[in-house]
């Protein structure tokens, strides 16, 4: 029951302090020719956590050995936090991650921690986020919480690269040549940082909320510079990240064995990228949207439907992105054996390219603390989303001991 | 032949007594109710904090621990309660909130953090006949049911393990429930729930007892109780410790942006 205060009896610092964590082991082979290994790696993560009556203080670190991603390998602070409660507000300082939105498994407002792609989105989706050095600070009333979150330092997405199976080559025309600079990142001083305010509010029979977040573009812009050399083309990607404003609303609302849930974003100037390899990014004013039901029809099963989309204001057609994308999400789960077994399968959909992500799980918890997961991950259909995956359809197993 | 003025009394007589059938069921239909609305009214405190400990046991006697902090407050006949998940260590953090109202017709209003995800959830507060956290008990038989969601009847008076007790059958209104009926005993000292069996469409399906209880900071209290489901040969144990009343728990406690810190305070 630590810190809750309701009891009089002195704490020692023993009983203040708790250690846990979790250490897994995961591989996966491709299901294809040439079989080949694409994940493989050991991951623990040791969290101590101390709870100091009004302060609060956490610190998770990873340890992670990885034969595929070398860069992946060794030891970092995932989180360090310090927390303090007051009557009406509370404020936590440093590294933490951040989570917004009401979408499963997809990112509509939920941008304040950046994505992690370097195994795509075959990780658990809380591992697909990056930790930000941030200071939050709530506000609590009765039904409403006002958060603000100050970003000092700027983080971008990691992209899979090297030799991370992951890291797909680009298709580029035979008389092309292409060559980087390095990304631009913002330098790191207060006008730089980046500013958060979300409003929310908890209703019985309805949550919403209401966001506005300045900030900067995670991934950069590929700014090009195209020469013309004896009948070759030089093209010089300049990555930049750019500044944008994106204003959020999400509401979710309960009716019987149903969850109806809605996010917006909407992207004030956001670059958006060019369907040929000469052109340039266009900024471009754009609405992330997503509608979703839950289904909770007893017997352990979960059905979770989502249809979302985004729209890009004043469009042109050199965009690689059309005006208008849909995609969809299907996640079906059920539990059995006194919730010990439990079968998912979580399919994505691209509307416009019919490419897709379906993976399917098997986790069985044969203690409570050790749990062994297997999968098949399967990447189908054609287009740059999905499709473009397909040779690394995988099958996978999973230990984790959680301690 | 029966003379007509026999004939009158001879259907007068088998009136009476059916009337007086119908007034006796009547009766102790109203008994029933009366009794349970007197168990539901137990003094309990306006707030009560607890740690649960279930021991889910199967047939081969392997056991799996599964550990809730609770924390409920009343409001009115409503109720505001905060369940946080000590063990498995795989789910430890999680934490569930709940609003439930007295009113059959208002949903309850619940939220989920999970930690792994570090966000809440709203969950739809119609699921209560799910099995919690693959114990024996269901959120409903866990939960605060409004005594007007069943029709009680006195079924008489019997003693359990040496405790007098009144014995009802409470049959659901809903003819959906998972619940055919259910039968109890219900102690005439401390008011409260010392056995239950619960019926589904094919028999008797779990037997509810409690181990020991007494009083535990002057309200009465269960410390040990097991469900058994008699049809899986499965068993869940439930025991209760720090139980704590009217100890001034803040209204902070119970509100969304309070869970979502991952940790109670």
């Amino acid at each position: 029951m630590a810190g809750v205060e309701v009891s009089a009896r002195e704490v020692s610092w023993v009983e203040r302090m708790v250690v846990d964590g979790w250490i897994e082991g995961a591989q996966s082979v491709q299901i294809r020719s040439p079989h080949d290994a694409l994940t493989s790696r050991m991951w623990g993560r040791l969290k101590l956590s101390a709870d100091i009556d009004d302060f609060f203080g956490y610190v998770s670190v990873d340890a992670q050995k990885n034969w595929k991603v070398d860069s992946e390998t060794g030891i970092d602070v995932h989180e360090a936090w310090l927390e303090y409660v007051a009557d009406g507000w509370d404020a936590r300082v440093g590294r933490q991650v951040i989570i917004w939105g009401k979408a499963d498994g997809v990112q509509i407002t939920d941008i304040i921690s950046p994505p992690d792609y370097t195994e795509f989105i075959t990780r658990d989706l809380e591992e697909i986020r990056l930790p930000v050095d941030a200071a939050k600070f709530r506000l609590l009333g009765e039904a409403v919480d006002v958060e603000l979150i100050w970003i000092p330092f700027f983080k971008a997405a990691v992209q899979p690269s090297g030799g991370n199976p992951w890291a797909l080559e680009p298709d580029i025309p035979e008389n092309v040549r292409v060559t980087a600079a390095q990304v631009e990142e913002p330098e790191t001083s207060l006008e730089n940082s980046e500013i958060a305010l979300k409003i929310s509010a908890f209703f019985s029979g309805l949550d919403v909320a209401a966001s506005v977040f300045y900030t900067w573009d995670d991934n950069p812009a590929m700014h090009r510079t195209v020469t013309q050399n004896k009948g070759e083309t030089d093209v010089r990607f300049s990555p930049e990240h750019h500044r944008m404003t994106v204003f959020g609303f999400e509401f979710s609302r309960p009716w019987s064995d149903f969850v109806f849930r809605g996010e917006v974003a909407y992207y004030l100037g956001r670059f958006f990228e060019p369907a040929s390899i000469t052109g340039s990014p266009l900024k471009k004013n754009a609405l992330n949207w997503l509608g979703g039901l839950d289904w909770s029809p007893g017997n352990d099963w979960s059905i979770i439907a989502q249809v979302g989309g985004i729209a890009i204001f004043d469009h042109e057609p050199g965009l690689a992105a059309d005006e208008h994308s849909l995609s969809g999400t299907v996640h079906v789960s059920k539990k059995l054996l006194r919730q010990t077994l439990t079968l998912s399968n979580m399919l994505y959909y691209d509307v416009r390219e019919q490419g897709f992500f379906d993976r399917i799980k098997t986790e069985y918890a044969v203690t409570d603390d050790l749990h062994l997961l297997a999968g098949v991950d399967v990447f189908g259909g054609g287009g740059q989303s999905f499709g473009r995956y397909r040779d690394n359809t995988q099958v996978w197993f999973k230990a984790k001991y959680s301690f | 032949m029966l003379s007509k003025t026999s004939a009158f009394l001879l259907a007068s007589a088998v009136l009476f007594f059916a009337g007086q059938d119908m007034l006796r069921a009547e009766t102790m239909q109203m008994m029933g109710r009366e009794i349970m609305v007197m168990e539901d009214e137990r003094p309990d405190g306006d707030d009560r904090t607890s740690v649960m400990k279930m021991t889910l046991i199967n047939k081969r006697g392997s056991k799996r621990i599964r550990e809730v902090s609770s924390f409920a407050k009343d409001y009115g006949r409503d109720k505001k309660m905060v369940m946080v998940f000590e063990k498995p260590a795989d789910v430890k953090g999680t934490a569930f909130l709940s609003w439930e109202y007295d009113d059959p017709s208002r949903e309850d209003d619940k939220w989920l953090y999970m930690p792994a995800m570090k966000k809440v959830r709203r969950i739809s507060g119609a699921s209560k006949n799910e099995y919690f956290m693959g114990s024996d008990f269901t959120y409903d038989d866990m939960g605060d049911r409004n005594v007007d969601e069943d029709t009680h009847v006195l079924l008489g008076e019997e003693s359990v393990d040496g405790h007098a007790c009144w014995k009802i059958e409470s049959t659901p209104v809903d003819l959906d429930d998972m619940y055919t009926r259910k039968v109890l005993w219900v102690s005439k000292v401390a008011h409260m729930v010392l056995k239950t069996e619960y019926y589904d469409k094919d028999g008797l399906l779990k037997v509810y007892r409690v181990l020991d209880f007494g009083k535990e900071g002057g309200f009465w209290a269960v410390r040990y109780s097991e469900m058994e489901n008699i049809v899986r040969n499965h068993k869940t144990v439930m025991e209760f410790r720090a139980m704590q009343y009217d100890t001034g728990l803040q209204d902070r406690l119970f509100k969304v942006s309070s869970i979502q810190r991952g940790r109670i305070r």
